[in-house]
């Protein structure tokens, strides 16, 4: 090999490294470009928000979130010794579990039902669905007259059946059942929703098939409906779980976190602290914890359960 | 293709930004309209009130704002509903010290030590000083609240206090005179005892801070140390006295006899279980008063608050909120604040004042108004509430106490009362709630780098 030819070959394959980099760059930037607005959203009203409050976590602060003084991991340690930050935590989990996983079986049962091809069946899709169109705010007001101890229906209901009266939103034992009862009828609708299209994108060829090799309907639903479903429950369940942890509107309205605090969710929990008591110092260490628990809960999830969906 | 619709994605984003543009041109705009339109009538000065009084109340504000604005030609109040007395002092804590904020600030009562704290707001004694106003012609007990150090920091406005409400028909049939109200905690029980029957239950308290407070001063007891935080800064609770226990053994003590209801924290529902007959007696703020007895299908009587048989009754403590004006803003607009606040304190305005919402009116001269002493004729429940004040002995017990932490410490009684329904003795659930306060109080010395 000459040296002018080498030559000639290393600047050619260096033109060409560099168009493809060039290239490379350029897509980069186009791809960034098409980003760009929601970048631009996330960083003024997720990323900024996130930093300040990771900052303001480690400050001591004045009521109007000044920061005064250097904290430390003061906040943090004082939370993990307070019996009240155990509390909101266990009220949190607590209602994680009452309400993510029998508000989704409710929901897949209402959308198995409202999947069949009957008359009027769009009009039952529409009631299944219609608590998405209430406000948390509105349908809770109405869940506390019902929950009313005085002149409440639930409690007339009880008396006529003859049971005792439950005192459902004071009595600590039941308020987070009570709350969760009404949280669950309010997430119904957007769950029954996305389930429903979910059901209506299986191919239809495969229940013709298992009709004709003859299955059982339960057999069909377990080894075609919930295989095919899966990636819809996988969403569902993702973001329910995270609707769960983050609840505010409903404990704010039925309970505000009492009795005795069986209800101060962690939501809950930072807003007092952030907005009555004016601890803001705290109140963001609680919203770092909050964030870090999602985000680990969220990645078991994709790690656990992704492997169980099956994707077409 | 790909270069359309990189084409249409920086239209996109051309668009948005000068939308963007656009839109603070508007504003700008806008505020110059509004500058020359106050150029224009010079002279109206405006003064931005926010409170917090929702419903028939509103009404009654705004009207108030109303008839001063039409007296005479240079101020304009415009009244700006805020939400609750939390909501708005939050709002206003985001807003101090610039220029949205309100002119006049209307707070709670146990705000006002935040108030005094945030360093945004201008005391009225300068004003008082400066014209050399009367403030003796004020009801002593409710400038006594508002009163640190001897300075005058806010303006009472809407000021009530706690009365004991019963049904006098349930009395009746009961057996008991309607006329005579239980004033001790024996008469209490006896009576809780005797209308207790069916779905009927005898007593009820909310769950709220501020029914713990008074029947504490009721008796002469201190919720904090410091003379109640008025000699100095408060360094802890000390409301888990003898007094303090005996109103939770009431409470405790009548709850497991089944002679007392658990109502929950909210008023409504406090009040509809009141009227729907399901509790005989209870403790209501004398501002709720005039729509109970217009709404109750029975006989409504008020009466003193209770207090334990050996106490020596002392009073009450005054509720309800004054008005603050902010600080940073023009001296001319500080001097319409104060020219409206004068105003709102006159007897005319503090009659109606006191008919339409129940509130104490501020001015005691109001109570000799024509129309004042023709309602209470009608409304007898009204005057007992007004008595009840008079009677109050000036202490700082019944002054109120003053902490800064005031919302967190009421968190803190409202989860020990509650635990008394759970069966937890008041001695453990009172020395609880005290220890909480503390450590609040104690969170809130370290941060003011005390």
């Amino acid at each position: 090999m000459s040296l002018p030819q080498a030559q000639q070959e290393t600047q050619s394959f260096v033109k060409q490294r560099w168009l493809g980099n060039s290239r490379r760059f350029a897509s980069l930037l186009e791809g960034l470009l098409y980003l760009l607005p929601s970048i631009l959203l996330f960083t003024v009203f997720l990323f900024y928000p996130l930093m300040k409050t990771l900052y303001l976590s480690f400050f001591y602060s004045d009521a109007q979130g000044v920061p005064l003084s250097f904290a430390g991991f003061d906040h943090f340690v004082q939370l993990f010794s307070s019996s009240s930050f155990m509390t909101s935590m266990k009220a949190t989990l607590l209602f994680v579990l009452y309400t993510v996983p029998p508000g989704i079986i409710l929901a897949l049962a209402l959308a198995l039902l409202a999947n069949e091809k009957l008359r009027g069946i769009g009009f039952f899709r529409t009631i299944f669905s219609s608590t998405m169109g209430m406000s948390v705010a509105a349908s809770s007001v109405i869940w506390m007259f019902m929950y009313n101890p005085a002149i409440g229906i639930a409690n007339r209901f009880l008396t006529w059946a003859g049971l005792s009266e439950i005192q459902w939103l004071l009595d600590p034992g039941w308020a987070l059942i009570s709350v969760s009862i009404a949280t669950i009828w309010m997430n119904t609708g957007f769950t029954f929703m996305i389930l429903l299209g979910g059901l209506q994108n299986i191919d239809s060829q495969l229940y013709e098939s298992a009709k004709i090799a003859g299955v059982s309907r339960f057999y069909s639903l377990r080894k075609i409906t919930l295989p095919m479903l899966s990636p819809t429950l996988f969403f569902v369940i993702t973001v329910s779980m995270i609707n769960a942890f983050q609840t505010f509107g409903q404990i704010d309205i039925l309970t505000k976190g009492g009795p005795m605090e069986t209800t101060n969710v962690i939501v809950y929990a930072i807003y007092k602290d952030a907005f009555i008591n004016y601890n803001v110092g705290s109140a963001s260490a609680q919203a770092v914890l909050l964030f870090f628990g999602i985000l680990i809960v969220t990645l078991i999830q994709f790690k656990l359960g992704e492997r169980k969906v099956h994707y077409q | 293709m790909k270069k359309r619709w990189l084409f249409m994605l920086l239209l996109a984003i051309s668009m948005v930004i000068s939308a963007c543009s656009g839109e603070s041109a508007g504003n700008e705009a806008e505020a110059e309209s509004d500058t020359e339109t106050e150029a224009g009538s010079e002279e109206k000065t405006e003064v931005v009130f926010w409170h917090a009084m929702s419903g028939e109340l509103e009404g009654a504000v705004q009207k108030i704002a109303d008839d001063f604005n039409a007296s005479q030609e240079e101020i304009e109040v415009k009244p700006v509903f805020q939400g609750t007395y939390e909501e708005a002092i939050t709002k206003f804590n985001t807003v101090a010290g610039t220029e949205d904020a309100p002119t006049i600030m209307q707070t709670f009562e146990v705000g006002t030590k935040y108030m005094i704290d945030s360093g945004k707001i201008q005391p009225v004694q300068k004003f008082i000083d400066e014209e050399g106003y009367d403030t003796s012609q004020w009801e002593e007990n409710i400038t006594n609240y508002y009163a640190v150090d001897g300075v005058q920091y806010s303006m009472p406005f809407n000021s009530s206090t706690p009365v004991l409400v019963y049904n006098k028909d349930a009395f009746e049939e009961a057996g008991l005179d309607p006329e005579k109200a239980p004033a001790t905690y024996d008469e209490l029980k006896d009576a809780a005892k005797k209308l207790t029957n069916g779905d009927q239950v005898g007593f009820s308290i909310l769950n709220y801070g501020w029914f713990f407070e008074e029947l504490l001063a009721a008796q002469g007891g201190l919720f904090v140390n410091e003379d109640n935080g008025r000699a100095g800064n408060a360094t802890e609770a000390v409301f888990n006295s003898e007094e303090g226990l005996k109103v939770f053994e009431l409470i405790s003590d009548m709850y497991n006899e089944g002679t007392f209801y658990n109502t929950g924290q909210v008023w409504d529902d406090m009040r509809a279980a009141f009227q729907s007959g399901k509790i005989a007696m209870y403790i209501d703020s004398s501002a709720g008063i005039r729509a109970m007895v217009d709404n109750s299908p029975f006989e409504v009587g008020a009466s003193y608050l209770p207090v334990p048989d050996e106490a020596n009754r002392q009073g009450v403590i005054i509720g309800g909120a004054s008005l603050w004006m902010t600080s940073d803003i023009e001296e001319e607009k500080q001097q319409a604040a104060w020219e409206f606040m004068k105003y709102v304190t006159t007897p005319e305005v503090q009659a109606e004042w006191h008919l339409q919402s129940g509130y104490f009116a501020i001015n005691p001269a109001a109570y000799e108004e024509d129309i004042v002493q023709e309602e209470w004729e009608k409304y007898p429940q009204l005057k007992v509430t007004v008595d009840q004040l008079k009677d109050t002995k000036p202490s700082t017990a019944t002054q109120g106490a003053l902490i800064s932490v005031f919302p967190e410490a009421r968190q803190k009684v409202v989860s020990a009362m509650e635990s008394l329904y759970q069966g937890v003795d008041p001695k453990e659930a009172l020395d609880r709630a005290v220890e909480e306060t503390n450590q609040a109080l104690e969170a809130a010395a370290k941060k003011s780098g005390n």
